[in-house]
């Protein structure tokens, strides 16, 4: 019998609140699925679409981008250039056909350890229910050689 | 060659009760450029600390990964440890197996293999770090402050006197902004121009205070500790140096019938005039808008009289170009326009007036001397209604937010009047009182108790003139009924709202407004005097509305951020900043647009005879504050940013 | 008079006079279908100029050739509304001044070339009003329909099909005169954030990254489709972005040269409907 799916979850996250909201949800002793992996960003504009690109080439079944909400941007108004950004690339990956579950975005506030942990546990479980993303492991098969580190 | 030390912290059973630090160590050992790596109880403590700074110093490492709490805890604590040894801070990362790893996930293998991949990942990160050194910038210790009411004087009073220099700068012809307009003021009921005009005096006077009257900023460039500002002096037609003040030239002008900005229409001034009596510096101006000889080629009577030889009718606007340190923005506010309210009268009737009109009738330097009269006839009326929120916490006309002063002030009319008709009736529709503060409920209340004021809550809905009286409809909302109060005057609390220029100059200075057009501070809470924008602070209304004790204390408060910046020679920035190729730049100007900060300039790439081949962005050090919106913006990837560079994040997401 | 003949004698004139020092238009191609970009600096050789509905390719960014407007001279081109809107992009995004290019402008209404009155790109702006409001209410082509109807593991095949014959010959950038960077994102190998071979993946991502870049500067000349010698549909997902940033943000690329990039400006109200 294989082993049950454990899919590979990506966040891209600003450091002033989604990243401090994941270290409330730890203080707070919150427990979420170990699925995920956080890569730190000084704020949401700097998160590039390539960065989702690559997490999906190394072999990730889902991605979250989150950061500050409108308005709490550390900078002022990265979040609303990233905002923009998003909106298109998401129209994007989804007319290219990856799954709107894959790829999500979100506000997380320093203040939401809570919906920290819940959207984690909800991306984890949504994202074991629709498996792995097998069509995209497959073009990565088809490179034949991991990308180089 | 990369040679990275990984310090994998128990941190006491935080860490160590869920995660397998042996097995973290383990994987990490062999991983490619690692020279060292090991597990201590706690990496924080001074032995913990030791033990990293020893193995810096004895294995030459390029790098560090300290695996334990959040780098929002202990990053500068081992970065300080690492530069003690010898390395660069900036090339030590803190992988984040508590908050993010063992205090959230329960089963110990899940724990243990994802600290493991954490780690890994910022080891790939880390060995593309490179060496950061903060930026020095030198500090200009001289601060422009720009509106000279109340805030802005108070601000530069504060900062001249700590010995730092000052240009006080300020549009109309004297100082004192709207505070000099007022009659008394709540809750003491002191004189406004007791205590306003020696304020303006000292500041005219201080040694470190450089004052630019009948000025406007043209143009601000630069970053905190170096800002260039071009201050316009526009032409006041009088030499300032010659002009005594005796004032024969206001006596003889023919031009008497402007209505006085000043008195708020209220009053008469003449072409060549001082905005009012105490104006500081008391030299008048000649206003070519309204002036005879400008008009019609011919006059020239004050230049008769003058015995200076002090009037210049070829006076031209002039440019000073300033070296600036801090900028302290204290411009102040308008009331709103009356006119907005149709069933309020306001325009219609001569005897329907805005508060600050009544502060002028109040005043005892006003128009009428102190005695409170009918704009219309003159008469001394007898009932007079207040009627507040004339603008203000009404989103479908007026403004949505609360102007704060109002509550205070129309009680402090009630008060005035009654003090000065003892006759007089008040009569007050308001929404609620707020009047929170020191002093200030005990006032409203004084004024209902001992002065006759009568309150009413509820709105006016109508508002019309019956033989010679106005007569006023609205409604009891306590009553539960209509009400009719025959007035000889209405007094209107209109809002507070921004300077109308205020988006221009936000735009020269590079900060943010709010919807309406007061301009943002950095955090609400916790930097309220800040802007976004390095080195510039907000002092007054220009902020949000604001009383005097509010306005004065954030004066100070400003003042106290410029004093602490200029306590140093240089300053030190984060090195975290964006950089541009200017190989592969195409200068389309994306970044300029997106950049929060005006961080990114235009710059001219030349060939050997100076001639400009092409354009491209350049990053100002002093400006940029590192949020990498620009990075991704740029299609061809020429910015990139120190500290989370293009290379250190693939490196990190292609590691995990 | 022909417009065809209208355009030459002008040509002439403007080449005769100096006002341009030259013509970039069409010529007769190597079939009788087929037109190509021509670059005429003499007067007597306007007559090589052709202009009739075959004449599909955006030539604006011909002007963008290196040192080609260094001199401060003007060049007149032939220019429909989709190259007038990129005369403006280019200028939005400082890559040329609109001063320096005079306008002949057409239109081609199925088989039928029309004049389009102007000189400088600034004159065509109720034309290309007018075109924004059609596209606002344009429904997508058969194919695009088609996709739009699948679910995402059928867009994925789709698009996986097609990206497997793409050969990485970027002749689609070379063709698109939005792709002037001075180097392109695939040519930075520091890190090398696209997979330069040409599997399935990379040309995945080559695509993308193609598609996000011109989000909000893609004016649908269709160049870069005409280009693809294996047939890519690329215009369908440039289409994609330019419906994406019309209905989002209500942006139309090159409306005007003062025009702010859709992807560097924001609205506070801008709408958000698919953030958690």
């Amino acid at each position: 019998m294989s082993e049950p799916f454990e899919p590979k979850i990506v966040a891209f996250v600003c450091t002033y609140c989604t990243y401090a909201g994941a270290d409330l949800a730890g203080t707070s002793r919150l427990k979420y699925p170990s699925n995920v992996r956080i890569v730190r960003l000084p704020c949401t504009g700097r998160i590039s679409p390539m960065f989702i690109l690559k997490a999906l080439q190394k072999g990730a079944d889902g991605v979250l981008v989150s950061g500050c909400h409108p308005g709490d941007c550390h900078f002022d108004h990265g979040n609303y250039h990233a905002r923009r950004r998003w909106t298109v690339f998401n129209s994007l990956l989804q007319f290219a056909g990856v799954p709107e579950e894959r790829v999500r975005f979100s506000w997380i506030s320093a203040a939401e350890g809570r919906k920290f942990a819940e959207l984690i546990s909800e991306i984890t479980e949504d994202i074991r229910r629709i498996g792995p993303f097998e069509q995209y492991h497959a073009l990565i098969a088809e490179t034949g050689s991991p990308a180089p580190l | 060659m990369a040679r990275i030390g990984v310090f994998v912290c128990h941190c006491g059973e935080n860490i160590a009760g869920r995660v397998d630090c042996s097995k973290v160590v383990l994987a990490l050992e062999n991983h490619p450029g690692v020279s060292v790596a090991t597990e201590y109880k706690y990496f924080c403590s001074d032995p913990g600390q030791e033990a990293i700074k020893k193995a810096v110093r004895e294995e030459n490492l390029t790098g560090v990964i300290v695996a334990a709490c959040s780098p929002r805890m202990h990053e500068a604590t081992f970065r300080k440890a690492c530069a003690a040894a010898g390395l660069n801070p900036y090339l030590c990362e803190i992988a984040n197996i508590r908050e993010q790893c063992s205090w959230v996930h329960e089963n110990p293998d899940e724990a243990t293999r994802k600290a493991i991949e954490i780690t890994r990942s910022l080891v790939e990160k880390v060995k593309r770090n490179s060496e950061l050194h903060p930026i020095e910038v030198p500090v200009t210790k001289r601060a422009l402050v720009i509106g000279g009411g109340i805030a802005g004087i108070q601000a530069a009073l504060d900062i001249a006197n700590a010995g730092g220099e000052v240009v006080l700068v300020e549009r109309e012809a004297s100082l004192g902004g709207h505070m000099a307009q007022l009659s008394e003021t709540f809750p003491t009921l002191d004189c406004s121009q007791c205590i306003m005009t020696p304020r303006m005096v000292e500041a005219s006077q201080h040694p470190n205070i450089r004052l630019l009257t009948y000025s406007e900023v043209e143009k601000v460039e630069g970053f905190i500790g170096n800002f260039r500002v071009r201050v316009r002096l526009k032409a006041r037609y009088v030499d300032p140096a010659a002009c005594t003040g005796c004032g024969d030239c206001m006596q003889k002008c023919p031009q008497k019938k402007i209505p006085s900005e000043f008195d708020c229409g209220l009053g008469k001034r003449t072409a060549i005039s001082t905005p009012f009596a105490q104006a500081v510096p008391n030299k008048p101006v000649i206003d070519s808008r309204y002036c005879t000889y400008f008009k019609n080629g011919k006059c020239k009577v004050c230049e008769k009289v003058c015995q200076t030889n002090a009037i210049n009718f070829e006076m031209e606007d002039e440019f000073l170009d300033l070296e600036i340190g801090a900028i302290v923005v204290a411009t102040g506010f308008q009331v709103q326009d009356t006119a907005l309210y149709g069933e309020y009268g306001y325009g219609r009737y001569a005897d329907v007036v805005t508060g600050l009109q009544f502060e002028r009738l109040a005043s005892a330097s006003g128009p009428t001397a102190g005695k409170v009269q009918r704009p219309s006839d003159g008469a001394e009326p007898k009932t007079v209604v207040f009627i507040q929120c004339a603008g203000s916490r009404d989103p479908a006309k007026g403004v949505p937010y609360c102007s704060k002063i109002c509550c205070m002030y129309t009680a402090k009319h009630a008060m005035l009047y009654a003090h000065k008709n003892h006759e007089a009736e008040s009569r007050i529709f308001y929404m609620d009182i707020r009047a929170a503060g020191k002093g200030y409920d005990e006032f409203t209340r004084r004024a209902a108790e001992e002065d006759n004021a009568g309150y009413i809550r509820g709105r006016v809905s109508k508002l019309w003139e019956e033989n010679g009286r106005l007569v006023v409809r609205g409604a009891d909302t306590l009553l539960g009924r209509p009400v009719e109060v025959q007035a000889d005057m209405v007094v209107l609390a209109t809002a507070m709202v921004p300077q109308p220029d205020a988006r221009e100059l936000a735009k020269k200075l590079g900060i943010g407004c709010d919807d309406y057009g007061f301009f943002s501070e950095a955090h609400m809470k916790l930097r309220p005097v800040e802007t976004a924008t390095a080195g510039i602070f907000l002092a007054g209304a220009c902020q949000s509305p604001k009383d005097i004790p509010d306005s004065v204390a954030q004066a100070s408060a400003a003042a106290s951020k410029v004093l602490s910046l200029f306590s140093r020679e240089r300053l030190e920035r984060e090195p975290v900043i964006a950089r541009n190729n200017e190989a592969t730049c195409s200068g389309c100007w994306g970044c300029v647009l997106a950049c929060p900060f005006n961080a990114i300039e235009k710059k001219d790439l030349t060939d050997r005879s100076g001639n400009v081949l092409r354009r491209v962005a350049s990053v100002n050090a002093g400006l940029c504050q590192g949020c990498g919106t620009c990075v991704t913006f740029c299609r061809s990837n020429s910015i990139d940013l120190a500290g989370f560079s293009e290379k250190q994040l693939f490196a990190e997401v292609m590691g995990l | 008079m022909s417009l065809q003949e209208h355009y030459r004698s002008q040509a002439r004139e403007l080449l005769a006079a100096g006002a341009v020092k030259m013509v970039v238009g069409y010529a007769e191609g190597t079939t009788p279908e087929r037109r190509r970009p021509v670059f005429i600096t003499e007067p007597e050789e306007c007559s090589r100029l052709v202009l009739d509905a075959r004449c599909r390719t955006n030539l604006a960014g011909y002007l963008l050739r290196e040192g080609l407007l260094s001199d401060g001279r003007e060049i007149a081109v032939y220019l429909s509304t989709e190259g007038v809107r990129t005369i403006n992009i280019l200028a939005a995004e400082s890559q040329l001044s609109s001063a320096q290019v005079r306008i002949l402008g057409f239109e081609i209404d199925r088989d039928e070339v029309k004049a389009m009155e102007g000189k400088r790109a600034a004159d065509f702006s109720e034309a290309i009003l007018a075109h924004k409001e059609r596209r606002k209410k344009q429904a997508p082509d058969e194919l695009a329909a088609k996709l739009e109807a699948m679910n995402a593991a059928e867009r994925f095949t789709f698009w996986q099909g097609e990206f497997s014959r793409c050969i990485k010959c970027y002749a689609c950038r070379q063709a698109c005169p939005m792709c002037w960077c001075r180097r392109c994102v695939v040519d930075n190998n520091q890190p090398q954030w696209v997979n330069t071979s040409s599997h399935t993946l990379g040309n995945l991502e080559w695509n993308l990254v193609r598609a996000f870049h011109l989000a909000g500067r893609c004016v649908e000349c269709g160049n870069c489709g005409r280009a693809c010698p294996v047939d890519i549909p690329l215009h369908l997902l440039n289409r994609k972005m330019t419906g994406e940033v019309l209905e989002a943000f209500d942006h139309y690329p090159g409306m005007d040269e003062h025009q702010e990039p859709a992807l560097a400006s924001f609205r506070k109200d801008d709408p958000e409907t698919f953030i958690l």
